[in-house]
């Protein structure tokens, strides 16, 4: 049971690090759903992947008890993860893996770091594998990510928007698709038209859910 | 003025400036630039490529480009409106000599890409069409085929055994390329932009990237594979740095900070403005890389240092009269340097015992500079003064500083407000409804900024 504490927030934001904060509330968080990724916006992203600075978003995993373990890796990226749903649903499902959440609006981005610190405070020790970064994926994968195999899912309502992902995926000579039939296990389908924003609107609304995975596979030349 | 748009991301383009690199203004900056085609030495004025023989008097080749062939009508074309009937100045953005000197390609700001080949004399193979303004252009080794990198971020790829065979896309980028290069044996693709990344991609299967190499700080501007070391990338960047790459596991090597090398003890270097690396040029033999930056009347060179490892290492730096246009070493070695000067336009370098004389009697040189003489053109603005880089630096809109101020402000009225607010309905205006009317740079509601 979360518990809300009258939020006595210092002006500085590392303080609000320190202390007990309340959930944020949505409704001073609100921006439309797009963003133009073409603008120059100022992000923060590291010059090269190895540059990274991974244990500011994920102090526990990176802790002076940890250094000689294997350090962690983000494993899960949600792109354009909006309000956080997905991030906070998978969080407890995969405690030992890094999920990192990237969202190129202002206020949103804001919204999510301000749930997970609200959420890590209200609940010691979870949620430390989640984090949300403000960023434009599309231009800044590469500084943040080196070159991986995995999967790519990909989820949307619109059948438009889901014809165009799979037909320039399937195209794509370095992806395939999974059949559905390989994914009757996946713990991640099932979530990922009902825990966020969006799919609870769409399920509210009666709408339909597109869905598609494609597997990242090696050049055949 | 900055105008948000939530149209397609196509109209979004044609209104950023950042997009319309060579208009600003309205006006396109003045080019020159300077290559080595076998025994003749290409230069490049606004609007005409100059090749001059520098063996014999044989006349020169002028190609002028407000003379070339005009796109045919397209009826269709009255119908859109995506600018594409903006007339072109004829200017030559770039140009680019084949492995063997026996093809050469330009692109001109009227969205012209020319193929000549220049044995057994210059001769126009093809008048062909690019989508977008290009800013580099590469033969493969292999001559079948020329690379063209356009300010979208497009590369797109066109035959030369079909000369009339319009282009095919490759691959893109995210941001406006700057530079291209390929690699030995055309096995993979370099494409440097905007956004500080150089990719290095497989030639044959372009959507497949071999890897990125990322440190640059800036706006990546210049690309060389150096001559005699095929595993090597050089780089040179609008954070006035050159970089040493090995590009196939995009390791970087060494890492060269050119205003450091050139600054004065006494120098004032606030004054200094950030001055990009505008060209990498390698030396026939792979013993020396010559090094132009933009605004800096002087050449850097680097000589290759035996040792357990080869290592690329400053050597001398030339000082000139003037800001160079452009540089090339010719198939002899020298070093050829083109000056925005009517009476001296060319200036040549020659390596002889361990530093570079400039070699001011040579009568190859009086040759060329008196073939050029008729057709030289002085340039539109005075390159010494204008920067064709300075626009690429990105103006940074914070976003997050004023959101963050005005959280603060909310924050804080609540805690002032105390127990007196409640849930939703009562106490303060949601954020949207006080944003509409306040002009800004967040993305967001559509909003107009003044200019």
């Amino acid at each position: 049971m979360r518990r809300w504490y009258i939020s006595i927030l210092s002006l500085n934001t590392s303080i609000k690090n320190k202390m007990s904060v309340s959930m944020p509330q949505k409704r001073y968080y609100r921006q439309r759903a797009h963003s133009n990724p073409m603008a120059d916006h100022t992000f923060e992203y590291p010059v090269c992947p190895e540059d990274m600075d991974w244990s500011q978003l994920y102090p526990e995993f990176f802790s002076d008890h940890q250094s000689t373990q294997k350090a962690a890796q983000v494993e899960f990226a949600d792109i354009g993860c909006g309000y956080g749903g997905l991030l906070v649903e998978l969080s407890p499902l995969f405690p030992k893996q890094l999920i990192l959440g990237l969202e190129i609006r202002v206020k949103v981005s804001d919204y999510v770091q301000d749930r997970i610190r609200s959420l890590r405070a209200a609940e010691t020790g979870s949620y430390q594998n989640i984090a949300c970064l403000r960023s434009n994926a599309m231009k800044y994968l590469p500084n943040f990510f080196s070159k991986g195999q995995g999967l790519v899912y990909t989820n949307t309502d619109v059948e438009e928007v889901h014809l165009w992902m799979v037909k320039h995926f399937s195209e794509h000579l370095l992806f395939t698709r999974v059949p559905d039939a390989e994914l009757v296990d996946d713990v991640i389908i099932s979530r990922l038209g009902t825990c966020t924003e969006e799919g609870k609107k769409v399920q509210r609304n009666g709408g339909k859910n597109y869905l598609a995975v494609f597997r990242r596979v090696e050049d055949q030349n | 003025m900055y105008v948000l748009f939530f149209g397609d991301v196509k109209e979004v383009r044609q209104i950023l400036p950042h997009f319309c690199a060579s208009h600003v203004n309205g006006i396109c900056k003045s080019m020159a630039s300077l290559g080595a085609c076998g025994e003749w030495l290409v230069s490049t004025y606004e609007k005409k490529l100059i090749a001059i023989h520098t063996k014999n008097s044989r006349e020169p080749f002028v190609f002028d480009c407000s003379a070339a062939e005009q796109k045919p009508k397209d009826p269709e074309a009255d119908n859109k409106s995506d600018g594409s009937e903006e007339t072109g100045s004829d200017k030559i953005l770039a140009f680019a000599v084949s492995s063997s000197a026996k093809l050469v390609a330009l692109t001109d700001d009227t969205k012209r890409l020319v193929l000549f080949r220049c044995e057994p004399s210059w001769q126009v193979i093809s008048t062909r069409w690019v989508v977008r303004r290009c800013t580099s252009l590469v033969f493969t080794e292999a001559e079948d085929e020329v690379w063209a990198a356009d300010k979208s971020g497009d590369v797109y790829s066109f035959s030369v055994v079909e000369p009339q065979k319009t282009g095919e896309l490759k691959l893109g980028h995210l941001s406006m390329l700057l530079s291209m290069t390929l690699t030995p044996n055309d096995k993979y693709v370099v494409t440097a932009d905007r956004d500080e990344k150089i990719r290095v991609s497989h030639l044959r299967s372009p959507h497949n990237i071999q890897a990125f190499c990322l440190g640059h700080l800036e706006f990546v501007s210049s690309l060389l594979v150096p001559p005699g070391h095929p595993q090597w990338l050089l780089s040179g960047s609008g954070d006035g740095t050159m970089k040493l790459w090995e590009y196939e596991s995009g390791r970087r090597l060494q890492s060269w900070d050119l205003k450091q090398l050139r600054d004065m003890p006494n120098s004032d270097t606030e004054k200094e403005k950030r001055s990009a690396v505008s060209r990498i040029a390698g030396s026939p033999g792979g013993h020396h890389v010559a090094v132009q930056c933009e605004r800096v009347p002087s050449v850097q060179l680097f000589g290759m240092e035996q040792g357990t490892e080869e290592r690329l290492m400053p050597s001398s730096r030339l000082t000139l009269p003037h800001c160079p246009l452009d540089l090339t070493f010719d198939p002899q070695g020298r070093l050829w340097v083109l000056l925005d000067s009517r009476e001296t336009p060319f200036l040549v370098y020659t390596h002889t015992q361990d530093s570079w004389q400039c070699d001011s009697e040579s009568p190859e040189l009086k040759r060329v500079t008196e073939a050029l003489q008729p057709h030289w053109e002085a340039l539109q603005d005075s390159a010494g003064l204008e920067s064709r880089f300075q626009h690429l630096y990105k103006g940074n809109f914070d976003n997050m500083a004023s959101y963050r101020e005005k959280k603060q402000q909310r924050l804080q009225q609540q805690k002032d407000q105390g127990g007196k607010k409640r849930g939703p309905g009562k106490g303060q205006q949601s954020n949207g409804a006080s944003k509409k009317a306040k002009k800004g740079n967040q993305p967001g509601p559509v909003t107009k900024a003044s200019s």
